[in-house]
Protein backbone atom coordinates (compact mmCIF):
# COMPACT_ATOMS: atom_id res chain seq x y z
CA UNK A 1 0.00 0.00 0.00
CA UNK A 2 1.72 3.13 -1.17
CA UNK A 3 1.24 6.20 1.04
CA UNK A 4 -2.07 8.16 0.77
CA UNK A 5 -2.35 12.23 1.26
CA UNK A 6 -5.20 14.24 1.66
CA UNK A 7 -4.82 17.70 -0.79
CA UNK A 8 -6.87 20.43 -2.38
CA UNK A 9 -6.90 19.75 -6.26
CA UNK A 10 -7.97 22.26 -8.97
CA UNK A 11 -10.41 21.24 -11.32
CA UNK A 12 -8.75 21.49 -14.85
CA UNK A 13 -11.00 20.05 -17.06
CA UNK A 14 -14.93 18.28 -16.06
CA UNK A 15 -15.85 17.26 -20.00
CA UNK A 16 -18.91 15.53 -20.95
CA UNK A 17 -17.74 12.43 -22.81
CA UNK A 18 -21.07 10.70 -24.01
CA UNK A 19 -24.26 10.55 -22.48
CA UNK A 20 -23.97 10.40 -19.05
CA UNK A 21 -20.06 9.54 -19.09
CA UNK A 22 -18.27 12.51 -17.98
CA UNK A 23 -14.33 12.79 -17.37
CA UNK A 24 -12.79 15.20 -14.77
CA UNK A 25 -9.13 16.18 -15.05
CA UNK A 26 -7.26 17.42 -11.70
CA UNK A 27 -4.36 18.85 -11.03
CA UNK A 28 -2.43 17.64 -8.22
CA UNK A 29 0.92 16.63 -8.54
CA UNK A 30 1.67 15.08 -5.28
CA UNK A 31 -1.24 12.47 -5.82
CA UNK A 32 -0.32 11.97 -9.09
CA UNK A 33 2.98 10.96 -8.99
CA UNK A 34 2.25 7.79 -6.27
CA UNK A 35 -0.96 6.54 -8.34
CA UNK A 36 -0.81 2.93 -9.38
CA UNK A 37 -3.45 1.77 -12.23
CA UNK A 38 -6.44 0.44 -10.11
CA UNK A 39 -6.03 2.70 -7.73
CA UNK A 40 -8.91 5.10 -6.69
CA UNK A 41 -9.26 8.89 -5.38
CA UNK A 42 -11.89 9.62 -2.94
CA UNK A 43 -13.60 12.89 -3.88
CA UNK A 44 -15.13 15.34 -1.51
CA UNK A 45 -17.63 16.74 -3.29
CA UNK A 46 -18.13 20.30 -3.17
CA UNK A 47 -21.64 22.15 -3.17
CA UNK A 48 -23.29 19.28 -1.10
CA UNK A 49 -24.12 20.89 2.45
CA UNK A 50 -26.94 17.74 3.58
CA UNK A 51 -24.68 14.94 1.42
CA UNK A 52 -21.42 14.83 3.33
CA UNK A 53 -19.77 11.83 2.68
CA UNK A 54 -16.79 11.26 0.04
CA UNK A 55 -17.10 9.42 -3.13
CA UNK A 56 -14.34 6.86 -4.85
CA UNK A 57 -13.16 7.46 -8.22
CA UNK A 58 -11.12 5.37 -9.80
CA UNK A 59 -7.89 6.98 -11.48
CA UNK A 60 -8.02 6.82 -15.19
CA UNK A 61 -5.28 8.80 -16.29
CA UNK A 62 -1.84 9.92 -15.34
CA UNK A 63 -0.20 13.18 -16.91
CA UNK A 64 3.08 12.77 -14.73
CA UNK A 65 4.53 16.34 -16.70
CA UNK A 66 2.00 18.24 -15.88
CA UNK A 67 1.13 16.42 -12.58
CA UNK A 68 -2.32 16.08 -13.25
CA UNK A 69 -4.78 12.91 -13.38
CA UNK A 70 -8.30 11.47 -14.30
CA UNK A 71 -11.52 9.85 -13.29
CA UNK A 72 -14.51 9.08 -15.72
CA UNK A 73 -17.28 9.11 -14.01
CA UNK A 74 -21.23 8.28 -15.12
CA UNK A 75 -23.98 10.31 -13.33
CA UNK A 76 -25.47 7.82 -11.38
CA UNK A 77 -27.19 10.07 -8.11
CA UNK A 78 -27.25 13.07 -5.89
CA UNK A 79 -23.01 12.68 -5.80
CA UNK A 80 -22.61 12.33 -9.26
CA UNK A 81 -24.49 14.80 -10.57
CA UNK A 82 -23.54 16.83 -8.51
CA UNK A 83 -19.66 16.65 -9.41
CA UNK A 84 -20.98 17.21 -13.46
CA UNK A 85 -21.55 20.04 -12.29
CA UNK A 86 -18.23 21.80 -11.27
CA UNK A 87 -16.47 23.90 -12.92
CA UNK A 88 -12.57 24.51 -13.95
CA UNK A 89 -10.69 26.75 -11.55
CA UNK A 90 -12.39 25.03 -8.73
CA UNK A 91 -10.53 23.22 -5.50
CA UNK A 92 -11.70 19.87 -4.67
CA UNK A 93 -10.65 18.31 -1.64
CA UNK A 94 -9.12 14.34 -2.31
CA UNK A 95 -7.29 12.05 -0.24
CA UNK A 96 -5.38 9.29 -2.51
CA UNK A 97 -4.21 7.47 -3.79
CA UNK A 98 -5.84 4.94 -2.12
CA UNK A 99 -6.30 1.04 -2.23
CA UNK A 100 -3.53 -1.58 -3.87
CA UNK A 101 -4.59 -1.23 -7.43
CA UNK A 102 -3.64 -3.90 -10.35
CA UNK A 103 -0.36 -5.55 -10.67
CA UNK A 104 1.95 -4.62 -13.13
CA UNK A 105 0.78 -6.79 -16.68
CA UNK A 106 3.46 -9.50 -17.85
CA UNK A 107 5.69 -8.75 -20.04
CA UNK A 108 5.31 -12.81 -21.70
CA UNK A 109 2.19 -13.55 -23.11
CA UNK A 110 -1.03 -11.63 -23.98
CA UNK A 111 -3.18 -10.02 -21.15
CA UNK A 112 -6.45 -9.80 -22.05
CA UNK A 113 -8.79 -6.35 -19.60
CA UNK A 114 -12.05 -6.43 -19.54
CA UNK A 115 -14.47 -3.08 -18.10
CA UNK A 116 -17.73 -2.96 -17.87
CA UNK A 117 -19.58 0.51 -17.97
CA UNK A 118 -17.88 2.90 -16.29
CA UNK A 119 -15.11 -0.04 -14.91
CA UNK A 120 -13.11 0.72 -18.09
CA UNK A 121 -11.89 3.70 -16.64
CA UNK A 122 -9.62 1.46 -13.88
CA UNK A 123 -8.20 -0.63 -17.01
CA UNK A 124 -7.13 2.42 -19.04
CA UNK A 125 -4.14 3.40 -16.98
CA UNK A 126 -2.98 0.00 -16.47
CA UNK A 127 -3.40 -0.63 -20.47
CA UNK A 128 -1.62 2.77 -20.89
CA UNK A 129 1.79 1.14 -18.31
CA UNK A 130 1.78 -2.04 -20.13
CA UNK A 131 5.13 -2.92 -21.92
CA UNK A 132 3.24 -4.28 -25.11
CA UNK A 133 -0.97 -3.11 -25.70
CA UNK A 134 -3.30 -5.86 -24.01
CA UNK A 135 -6.08 -6.73 -25.78
CA UNK A 136 -9.63 -5.03 -24.28
CA UNK A 137 -13.20 -6.21 -24.04
CA UNK A 138 -15.64 -3.56 -23.10
CA UNK A 139 -19.23 -4.15 -22.63
CA UNK A 140 -22.53 -2.27 -21.30
CA UNK A 141 -25.98 -2.61 -21.74
CA UNK A 142 -26.20 -0.16 -24.45
CA UNK A 143 -24.05 1.50 -27.24
CA UNK A 144 -24.11 5.09 -25.18
CA UNK A 145 -22.54 2.27 -22.14
CA UNK A 146 -19.14 1.92 -24.39
CA UNK A 147 -16.86 4.84 -24.03
CA UNK A 148 -13.03 5.38 -24.61
CA UNK A 149 -13.01 2.91 -27.34
CA UNK A 150 -10.40 5.77 -28.90
CA UNK A 151 -8.39 5.95 -26.19
CA UNK A 152 -7.73 2.56 -25.78
CA UNK A 153 -6.78 2.02 -29.81
CA UNK A 154 -4.53 5.04 -29.44
CA UNK A 155 -2.65 3.28 -26.91
CA UNK A 156 -1.87 0.55 -29.85
CA UNK A 157 -5.10 -1.70 -28.54
CA UNK A 158 -7.31 -4.11 -30.21
CA UNK A 159 -10.90 -3.66 -28.97
CA UNK A 160 -13.37 -5.68 -28.82
CA UNK A 161 -17.50 -4.61 -27.68
CA UNK A 162 -19.89 -6.24 -26.17
CA UNK A 163 -23.56 -4.88 -25.50
CA UNK A 164 -26.62 -6.51 -23.94
CA UNK A 165 -28.89 -5.11 -26.39
CA UNK A 166 -26.53 -5.64 -29.67
CA UNK A 167 -26.43 -2.07 -30.23
CA UNK A 168 -22.73 -1.87 -30.64
CA UNK A 169 -20.86 -5.03 -31.28
CA UNK A 170 -21.96 -8.52 -30.29
CA UNK A 171 -24.83 -9.33 -28.45
CA UNK A 172 -24.48 -10.45 -24.89
CA UNK A 173 -22.43 -9.84 -22.01
CA UNK A 174 -18.65 -8.98 -21.77
CA UNK A 175 -17.81 -12.07 -20.39
CA UNK A 176 -19.03 -13.86 -23.98
CA UNK A 177 -15.78 -12.36 -25.76
CA UNK A 178 -13.60 -13.74 -23.29
CA UNK A 179 -14.96 -16.99 -23.60
CA UNK A 180 -15.02 -16.75 -27.30
CA UNK A 181 -11.36 -16.09 -27.25
CA UNK A 182 -10.70 -18.68 -24.73
CA UNK A 183 -12.80 -21.31 -26.68
CA UNK A 184 -10.16 -20.05 -29.86
CA UNK A 185 -7.53 -21.07 -28.13
CA UNK A 186 -6.18 -18.06 -26.46
CA UNK A 187 -3.87 -18.35 -23.35
CA UNK A 188 -3.64 -15.11 -21.79
CA UNK A 189 -1.29 -14.38 -19.36
CA UNK A 190 -3.28 -12.33 -17.53
CA UNK A 191 -6.83 -11.32 -17.29
CA UNK A 192 -8.18 -7.98 -15.26
CA UNK A 193 -11.47 -6.52 -14.77
CA UNK A 194 -13.38 -4.04 -13.40
CA UNK A 195 -17.20 -3.38 -13.93
CA UNK A 196 -20.34 -4.46 -11.83
CA UNK A 197 -20.37 -7.32 -9.87
CA UNK A 198 -22.02 -9.77 -12.13
CA UNK A 199 -19.65 -9.64 -14.51
CA UNK A 200 -16.57 -9.82 -12.16
CA UNK A 201 -18.13 -12.90 -10.73
CA UNK A 202 -18.17 -14.31 -14.58
CA UNK A 203 -14.77 -13.44 -15.29
CA UNK A 204 -13.20 -14.67 -12.05
CA UNK A 205 -15.16 -18.29 -12.42
CA UNK A 206 -13.51 -17.93 -16.24
CA UNK A 207 -10.29 -17.48 -14.42
CA UNK A 208 -10.75 -19.82 -12.22
CA UNK A 209 -11.95 -22.61 -14.91
CA UNK A 210 -9.02 -22.28 -16.92
CA UNK A 211 -6.14 -21.66 -14.23
CA UNK A 212 -5.41 -18.30 -15.30
CA UNK A 213 -3.78 -15.20 -13.62
CA UNK A 214 -6.56 -12.71 -12.66
CA UNK A 215 -7.15 -9.60 -10.57
CA UNK A 216 -10.19 -8.04 -10.23
CA UNK A 217 -10.91 -4.50 -9.05
CA UNK A 218 -14.27 -4.77 -7.14
CA UNK A 219 -17.01 -1.76 -6.65
CA UNK A 220 -18.36 -1.51 -3.29
CA UNK A 221 -20.47 1.02 -1.33
CA UNK A 222 -17.53 2.94 -0.04
CA UNK A 223 -17.87 5.03 3.57
CA UNK A 224 -14.33 6.26 5.03
CA UNK A 225 -12.46 5.04 2.25
CA UNK A 226 -9.63 5.01 4.59
CA UNK A 227 -10.18 1.55 5.98
CA UNK A 228 -11.62 2.61 9.37
CA UNK A 229 -15.22 1.82 9.33
CA UNK A 230 -15.55 -1.32 7.58
CA UNK A 231 -18.64 -0.53 5.67
CA UNK A 232 -16.70 -1.83 2.38
CA UNK A 233 -16.23 -5.53 3.21
CA UNK A 234 -16.01 -8.21 0.59
CA UNK A 235 -16.16 -11.91 1.08
CA UNK A 236 -12.38 -13.31 0.75
CA UNK A 237 -11.72 -16.81 0.81
CA UNK A 238 -10.35 -18.17 4.07
CA UNK A 239 -8.90 -21.18 5.87
CA UNK A 240 -11.77 -20.96 8.58
CA UNK A 241 -15.37 -23.10 8.98
CA UNK A 242 -17.65 -20.71 6.83
CA UNK A 243 -14.37 -20.90 3.80
CA UNK A 244 -14.53 -16.74 3.47
CA UNK A 245 -13.57 -13.64 6.06
CA UNK A 246 -14.94 -9.89 5.09
CA UNK A 247 -12.22 -7.66 3.72
CA UNK A 248 -11.88 -3.82 3.08
CA UNK A 249 -12.00 -3.02 -0.29
CA UNK A 250 -10.73 0.16 0.13
CA UNK A 251 -7.72 -1.19 1.95
CA UNK A 252 -7.01 -5.31 1.23
CA UNK A 253 -8.73 -4.08 -2.64
CA UNK A 254 -10.50 -2.92 -4.63
CA UNK A 255 -8.10 -5.21 -6.79
CA UNK A 256 -7.76 -9.03 -5.25
CA UNK A 257 -6.69 -11.81 -7.37
CA UNK A 258 -9.47 -13.89 -8.78
CA UNK A 259 -9.20 -16.85 -6.90
CA UNK A 260 -8.96 -14.97 -3.68
CA UNK A 261 -12.67 -14.00 -4.03
CA UNK A 262 -15.73 -15.55 -2.27
CA UNK A 263 -18.40 -15.87 -4.44
CA UNK A 264 -20.63 -18.47 -2.46
CA UNK B 1 -3.84 31.34 23.24
CA UNK B 2 -6.60 29.46 25.34
CA UNK B 3 -5.96 26.64 26.78
CA UNK B 4 -7.39 23.44 25.29
CA UNK B 5 -6.52 20.74 27.71
CA UNK B 6 -8.48 19.07 30.18
CA UNK B 7 -8.54 16.69 32.85
CA UNK B 8 -11.40 13.98 32.90
CA UNK B 9 -10.49 11.02 35.43
CA UNK B 10 -7.19 9.00 34.71
CA UNK B 11 -7.36 10.67 31.42
CA UNK B 12 -5.31 14.29 30.47
CA UNK B 13 -6.30 15.66 26.77
CA UNK B 14 -4.20 17.99 25.19
CA UNK B 15 -7.62 19.34 23.45
CA UNK B 16 -11.41 18.06 24.15
CA UNK B 17 -11.46 16.43 20.82
CA UNK B 18 -11.81 12.83 20.61
CA UNK B 19 -12.18 10.35 17.76
CA UNK B 20 -15.00 8.45 18.52
CA UNK B 21 -14.79 4.53 17.74
CA UNK B 22 -16.17 3.20 14.81
CA UNK B 23 -15.02 5.92 12.82
CA UNK B 24 -11.53 5.84 13.32
CA UNK B 25 -10.55 1.85 13.06
CA UNK B 26 -7.64 0.73 14.61
CA UNK B 27 -5.47 4.55 14.56
CA UNK B 28 -3.11 2.86 12.43
CA UNK B 29 -5.62 3.67 9.43
CA UNK B 30 -5.07 7.31 9.48
CA UNK B 31 -0.98 7.66 10.21
CA UNK B 32 -0.73 8.98 6.29
CA UNK B 33 -3.10 11.71 7.21
CA UNK B 34 -2.63 12.55 10.69
CA UNK B 35 0.03 14.17 13.34
CA UNK B 36 -1.42 11.50 16.46
CA UNK B 37 0.48 13.84 19.11
CA UNK B 38 -1.93 16.74 17.86
CA UNK B 39 -5.02 14.69 18.89
CA UNK B 40 -7.01 14.94 22.12
CA UNK B 41 -7.42 11.23 21.82
CA UNK B 42 -9.04 8.36 19.55
CA UNK B 43 -11.30 5.64 20.52
CA UNK B 44 -10.54 2.22 19.00
CA UNK B 45 -13.33 0.15 17.66
CA UNK B 46 -15.14 -2.18 19.36
CA UNK B 47 -13.22 -5.17 20.71
CA UNK B 48 -15.02 -8.29 21.58
CA UNK B 49 -13.85 -11.43 23.12
CA UNK B 50 -14.00 -13.26 19.82
CA UNK B 51 -13.59 -12.72 16.52
CA UNK B 52 -16.87 -11.07 14.99
CA UNK B 53 -17.53 -10.98 11.18
CA UNK B 54 -20.16 -7.92 11.67
CA UNK B 55 -23.52 -7.69 9.53
CA UNK B 56 -24.02 -8.71 5.64
CA UNK B 57 -23.37 -6.47 3.17
CA UNK B 58 -24.48 -2.90 2.22
CA UNK B 59 -23.37 -1.78 5.59
CA UNK B 60 -23.93 2.00 5.06
CA UNK B 61 -26.26 3.90 3.65
CA UNK B 62 -25.99 8.20 2.53
CA UNK B 63 -29.02 9.67 4.01
CA UNK B 64 -29.73 13.96 4.53
CA UNK B 65 -27.51 15.08 6.82
CA UNK B 66 -25.56 12.21 7.41
CA UNK B 67 -25.45 8.29 7.09
CA UNK B 68 -26.97 4.97 8.38
CA UNK B 69 -24.78 2.31 9.35
CA UNK B 70 -25.02 -1.06 10.23
CA UNK B 71 -21.61 -2.52 10.59
CA UNK B 72 -22.07 -4.77 13.26
CA UNK B 73 -19.00 -5.02 15.52
CA UNK B 74 -16.89 -6.67 12.97
CA UNK B 75 -13.59 -6.88 15.12
CA UNK B 76 -10.51 -9.39 15.39
CA UNK B 77 -11.25 -10.37 18.75
CA UNK B 78 -9.61 -10.08 22.26
CA UNK B 79 -6.45 -11.91 21.31
CA UNK B 80 -5.92 -10.77 18.11
CA UNK B 81 -6.43 -7.52 18.74
CA UNK B 82 -3.83 -7.91 22.00
CA UNK B 83 -0.71 -9.88 19.31
CA UNK B 84 -1.60 -8.88 16.08
CA UNK B 85 1.07 -5.79 15.54
CA UNK B 86 -1.27 -3.77 13.66
CA UNK B 87 -3.32 -3.34 16.54
CA UNK B 88 -2.61 -3.19 20.30
CA UNK B 89 1.39 -3.21 19.71
CA UNK B 90 0.89 0.18 16.84
CA UNK B 91 -1.48 1.25 19.38
CA UNK B 92 0.89 1.96 22.22
CA UNK B 93 3.49 3.68 20.11
CA UNK B 94 0.69 6.72 19.38
CA UNK B 95 1.70 9.99 21.51
CA UNK B 96 -1.96 10.31 22.45
CA UNK B 97 -4.49 8.62 25.01
CA UNK B 98 -5.44 5.37 23.56
CA UNK B 99 -9.27 4.39 24.76
CA UNK B 100 -10.32 0.37 23.40
CA UNK B 101 -14.10 0.65 22.96
CA UNK B 102 -15.07 -3.20 24.14
CA UNK B 103 -18.25 -5.45 23.72
CA UNK B 104 -19.87 -8.44 24.81
CA UNK B 105 -22.95 -10.42 24.23
CA UNK B 106 -23.37 -11.12 27.94
CA UNK B 107 -22.59 -9.90 30.93
CA UNK B 108 -19.64 -12.24 31.60
CA UNK B 109 -18.18 -11.28 28.16
CA UNK B 110 -18.42 -8.00 29.22
CA UNK B 111 -15.67 -9.05 31.85
CA UNK B 112 -14.49 -11.12 29.84
CA UNK B 113 -12.73 -8.43 27.49
CA UNK B 114 -12.43 -6.02 30.09
CA UNK B 115 -10.04 -8.01 32.17
CA UNK B 116 -8.05 -9.49 28.95
CA UNK B 117 -6.93 -5.99 28.42
CA UNK B 118 -6.37 -5.22 32.21
CA UNK B 119 -3.67 -7.52 31.76
CA UNK B 120 -2.36 -5.80 28.86
CA UNK B 121 -3.33 -2.30 30.23
CA UNK B 122 -0.04 -0.87 29.14
CA UNK B 123 -0.97 1.92 26.51
CA UNK B 124 -4.29 1.92 27.23
CA UNK B 125 -6.17 5.01 29.07
CA UNK B 126 -9.70 4.26 29.21
CA UNK B 127 -12.01 1.39 28.60
CA UNK B 128 -15.72 2.66 26.96
CA UNK B 129 -18.31 0.40 27.62
CA UNK B 130 -20.20 0.19 24.51
CA UNK B 131 -24.04 -0.89 25.40
CA UNK B 132 -25.55 1.36 23.21
CA UNK B 133 -24.95 -0.43 19.44
CA UNK B 134 -28.33 -0.32 17.76
CA UNK B 135 -26.89 -2.93 15.03
CA UNK B 136 -26.28 -6.20 16.72
CA UNK B 137 -28.99 -9.04 17.99
CA UNK B 138 -27.57 -9.68 21.50
CA UNK B 139 -25.32 -7.36 23.39
CA UNK B 140 -25.08 -3.34 22.62
CA UNK B 141 -28.27 -1.83 23.03
CA UNK B 142 -29.73 -4.72 24.75
CA UNK B 143 -28.03 -4.08 27.70
CA UNK B 144 -28.17 -0.04 27.26
CA UNK B 145 -31.84 0.20 27.27
CA UNK B 146 -32.24 -1.52 30.45
CA UNK B 147 -31.42 -0.04 33.24
CA UNK B 148 -30.77 -3.38 35.67
CA UNK B 149 -28.85 -5.05 32.70
CA UNK B 150 -26.80 -1.76 32.45
CA UNK B 151 -26.04 -1.34 35.74
CA UNK B 152 -24.66 -5.12 35.85
CA UNK B 153 -22.37 -4.79 32.76
CA UNK B 154 -20.62 -1.79 34.02
CA UNK B 155 -20.31 -3.28 37.62
CA UNK B 156 -19.13 -6.65 35.98
CA UNK B 157 -16.30 -4.37 34.13
CA UNK B 158 -15.59 -2.27 37.39
CA UNK B 159 -15.05 -5.59 39.01
CA UNK B 160 -11.97 -6.62 36.94
CA UNK B 161 -10.64 -3.22 35.68
CA UNK B 162 -8.79 -0.57 37.38
CA UNK B 163 -9.09 1.32 33.91
CA UNK B 164 -10.60 4.64 33.71
CA UNK B 165 -14.31 3.63 32.71
CA UNK B 166 -16.64 5.32 30.01
CA UNK B 167 -19.89 4.12 29.40
CA UNK B 168 -21.27 4.78 25.99
CA UNK B 169 -25.29 5.29 26.57
CA UNK B 170 -27.79 5.18 23.67
CA UNK B 171 -30.13 7.91 22.79
CA UNK B 172 -33.06 5.06 22.20
CA UNK B 173 -34.20 5.51 26.13
CA UNK B 174 -36.92 7.60 27.44
CA UNK B 175 -35.08 9.46 29.94
CA UNK B 176 -31.23 9.28 29.40
CA UNK B 177 -30.48 11.15 32.29
CA UNK B 178 -31.27 7.29 34.66
CA UNK B 179 -28.84 5.88 32.24
CA UNK B 180 -25.89 7.97 33.21
CA UNK B 181 -26.55 8.34 36.76
CA UNK B 182 -26.88 4.34 36.48
CA UNK B 183 -23.77 4.08 35.25
CA UNK B 184 -22.07 6.34 37.21
CA UNK B 185 -23.35 4.81 40.00
CA UNK B 186 -22.41 1.23 39.16
CA UNK B 187 -18.48 2.19 39.10
CA UNK B 188 -18.19 4.28 35.72
CA UNK B 189 -16.23 6.95 35.67
CA UNK B 190 -17.69 8.91 32.90
CA UNK B 191 -20.17 8.41 30.37
CA UNK B 192 -20.19 9.23 26.77
CA UNK B 193 -23.36 9.91 24.68
CA UNK B 194 -25.30 9.64 21.86
CA UNK B 195 -24.38 6.32 19.74
CA UNK B 196 -26.58 6.48 16.58
CA UNK B 197 -30.12 6.97 16.65
CA UNK B 198 -32.04 3.92 14.94
CA UNK B 199 -33.17 4.85 11.66
CA UNK B 200 -33.59 3.06 8.02
CA UNK B 201 -33.55 4.35 4.41
CA UNK B 202 -35.41 2.62 1.77
CA UNK B 203 -34.72 2.76 -2.28
CA UNK B 204 -38.54 3.66 -3.72
CA UNK B 205 -37.88 1.85 -6.80
CA UNK B 206 -36.96 -1.77 -5.99
CA UNK B 207 -38.60 -1.01 -2.41
CA UNK B 208 -36.54 -2.83 -1.03
CA UNK B 209 -34.24 -1.02 2.77
CA UNK B 210 -30.39 0.52 1.44
CA UNK B 211 -29.23 -1.28 4.37
CA UNK B 212 -28.91 -5.48 4.61
CA UNK B 213 -30.00 -5.27 8.05
CA UNK B 214 -33.21 -3.33 7.29
CA UNK B 215 -32.56 -0.42 10.24
CA UNK B 216 -29.14 1.22 10.96
CA UNK B 217 -27.60 4.14 12.83
CA UNK B 218 -28.05 7.23 12.00
CA UNK B 219 -24.82 9.70 12.69
CA UNK B 220 -23.92 13.05 11.18
CA UNK B 221 -24.97 16.92 11.71
CA UNK B 222 -28.49 15.76 11.36
CA UNK B 223 -28.59 14.16 15.03
CA UNK B 224 -26.87 17.13 16.87
CA UNK B 225 -29.67 18.76 18.16
CA UNK B 226 -30.54 15.49 19.77
CA UNK B 227 -27.62 14.88 20.98
CA UNK B 228 -27.70 18.21 22.66
CA UNK B 229 -30.65 17.99 24.78
CA UNK B 230 -29.53 14.70 25.79
CA UNK B 231 -25.85 15.90 26.95
CA UNK B 232 -28.32 18.47 29.11
CA UNK B 233 -30.46 15.95 30.76
CA UNK B 234 -27.23 13.69 31.20
CA UNK B 235 -25.59 16.61 32.86
CA UNK B 236 -28.37 17.67 35.06
CA UNK B 237 -28.49 13.95 36.27
CA UNK B 238 -24.70 13.45 37.33
CA UNK B 239 -22.01 15.58 38.26
CA UNK B 240 -19.35 12.88 36.51
CA UNK B 241 -17.58 13.76 33.45
CA UNK B 242 -19.60 13.42 30.22
CA UNK B 243 -18.22 13.11 26.99
CA UNK B 244 -20.27 14.31 24.07
CA UNK B 245 -20.91 13.77 20.86
CA UNK B 246 -23.31 13.34 17.95
CA UNK B 247 -23.24 15.56 14.58
CA UNK B 248 -20.26 17.53 15.73
CA UNK B 249 -18.31 18.28 12.43
CA UNK B 250 -16.98 22.42 13.93
CA UNK B 251 -15.26 24.49 16.58
CA UNK B 252 -19.00 25.89 17.17
CA UNK B 253 -20.65 22.14 17.49
CA UNK B 254 -17.88 20.93 20.18
CA UNK B 255 -18.11 24.20 22.30
CA UNK B 256 -21.83 23.95 21.92
CA UNK B 257 -21.47 20.33 23.49
CA UNK B 258 -19.91 21.68 26.33
CA UNK B 259 -21.75 24.53 27.07
CA UNK B 260 -24.52 22.05 27.03
CA UNK B 261 -22.47 20.20 29.83
CA UNK B 262 -19.93 17.98 28.39
CA UNK B 263 -16.58 17.55 29.61
CA UNK B 264 -15.01 16.90 26.32
CA UNK B 265 -16.45 15.83 23.23
CA UNK B 266 -15.93 13.17 20.15
CA UNK B 267 -16.36 12.97 17.04
CA UNK B 268 -17.19 10.42 14.31
CA UNK B 269 -18.76 10.83 11.16
CA UNK B 270 -17.27 14.15 10.42
CA UNK B 271 -13.90 12.24 10.05
CA UNK B 272 -15.19 10.00 6.78
CA UNK B 273 -15.51 13.39 5.55
CA UNK B 274 -12.77 15.18 6.45
CA UNK B 275 -9.85 14.17 8.47
CA UNK B 276 -8.32 17.15 9.07
CA UNK B 277 -11.91 17.92 11.22
CA UNK B 278 -9.66 16.67 13.85
CA UNK B 279 -7.32 19.03 13.82
CA UNK B 280 -9.74 22.27 12.73
CA UNK B 281 -11.80 21.65 15.64
CA UNK B 282 -9.62 22.24 18.34
CA UNK B 283 -7.91 25.19 16.40
CA UNK B 284 -11.59 26.93 15.09
CA UNK B 285 -12.66 26.23 19.85
CA UNK B 286 -9.29 27.99 20.39
CA UNK B 287 -9.61 30.80 18.19
CA UNK B 288 -13.55 31.17 19.32
CA UNK B 289 -12.00 31.18 23.12
CA UNK B 290 -9.62 33.64 22.03
CA UNK B 291 -12.15 36.13 20.63
CA UNK B 292 -14.49 35.69 23.62
CA UNK B 293 -11.01 36.40 26.08
CA UNK B 294 -11.79 33.09 27.86
CA UNK B 295 -8.89 31.40 28.94
CA UNK B 296 -9.53 27.53 29.30
CA UNK B 297 -11.81 25.96 27.66
CA UNK B 298 -13.03 23.87 30.77
CA UNK B 299 -14.40 27.46 31.90
CA UNK B 300 -17.00 26.94 29.49
CA UNK B 301 -18.45 23.55 30.20
CA UNK B 302 -21.90 23.76 31.70
CA UNK B 303 -22.42 27.38 31.02
CA UNK B 304 -25.52 26.91 29.68
CA UNK B 305 -27.47 29.91 30.41
CA UNK B 306 -31.65 29.55 30.58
Amino acid sequence: MSKTFQRDALVLSNEQIQGDYYRMVFEQPVIADMARAGQFLHVQIPGMPHRILRRPFSISDVNLCKGSLSIVYKVVGVGTEQLGQLKPGLLVNLIGPRGNGFGKLPTEGESVLLGGGYGCAAIFLLAKRAAKPPLIMLGGRSREDIIMVPEFESLGCKVLVATDDGSLGCKGYVTLLLEEYLRQGGMPSRVAACGPLGMLESSGRLCEKHSLDGELSLDSIMCCGMGACFACVVKKRADNEQGWEYVRSCQEGPVFKADEVYWG
Amino acid sequence: MADLSVNLPGLQLRNPVIAASGAFGYGSEYRDLLPFEQLGAITVKGVSPFPSDGNPTPRTAEVYGGMLNAIGLQNPGLKKFICDAQYLPFLRTLPCPVIVNIWGRSIEQYAEVAAGLEEERQGIAALEINISCPNIKEGGIAFGTDLKLAAKVVAAVRKVSSLPLITKLSPNVSNIGDFAKCAVDAGSDMVSLINTMPGMAIDLESRRPLLANVSGGYSGPGIKPIALRMVHEARKAIKAPIIGMGGISNGRDALEFMVAGADAVAVGTAIFANPQCLLQIPQEMEQWLDRQGIKKVSEISNSLKI
